[in-house]
């Protein structure tokens, strides 16, 4: 299954973009996570479309998976 | 209303969209843009957002708002994109019949908001640059 991921803030910095596709054999969200190859550290969230949820959360086809760095608005 | 936006803030839009005729209190909060941060001095600052995420976040938080206390309504905007010193980067706005609710209400919010809501902000500094995590 075909899923999007989307990254925001320094991880999209650090990645050199803001959004990349992932083929998964799983599903879960930590299953895409892991696809990714990304390195992430624990301070990041995960959202499942426009909701947070746990690595443990399952995805469908054409759900997008956010990954949140730790937020800083105000 | 809810919104995140590259525009100009307003804090005349904010107080319009929460007064009501049963409502004696309208409390606002204005978060600025600072020139200064851990003794450095800043030069600029940029905001980024999850646009459809956070302000379906701006309306939960106005939702456990409501639950909590009686308020009339409540408004929040955050602004994203370059911002100079001194500009506003987030309104909130919050009525209620007394002024106690409106004011606890709109400390609320706002602390809620830096926690959860996934906004970023980039702060640029003489001889260097930095992502400013939750709680600053």
């Amino acid at each position: 299954m075909k899923v999007a991921v989307q990254l925001f803030g320094p991880l999209a910095e650090q990645a050199g973009r803001t959004r990349l596709e992932v083929t998964v054999t799983g599903s879960t969200v930590r299953d895409v996570v892991a696809a990714t190859g990304l390195k992430l550290d624990p301070s990041i969230r995960f959202a499942l479309n426009t909701d947070y949820v746990g690595g443990e959360a399952t995805i469908k086809e054409g759900d997008v998976v956010s990954l949140i760095p730790p937020v800083g608005g105000g | 209303m809810f919104k995140v936006t590259t525009d100009v803030l307003s804090l005349d839009e904010a107080y319009a969209a929460v007064r009501r005729p049963g409502c004696g209190a309208v409390a606002l909060f204005v978060g600025t843009v600072r020139d200064h941060h851990d003794g450095k001095k800043v030069t600029a600052i940029s905001y980024s957002a999850f646009k459809e995420m956070a302000e379906k976040e701006f309306a939960a938080i106005a939702r456990e708002a409501q639950q909590r206390w009686k308020l009339g309504a409540v408004y929040i905007a955050h602004r994203t994109g370059p911002l100079k010193i001194g500009d506003a980067s987030v309104v909130i706005a919050v009525s209620s019949a007394h002024r106690a609710s409106a004011l606890a209400a709109c400390a609320e919010a706002i602390d809620t908001l830096k926690g959860t809501v996934p906004l970023w902000k980039k702060e640029t500094y003489v001889g260097g640059e930095e992502w400013i995590g939750q709680g600053s």
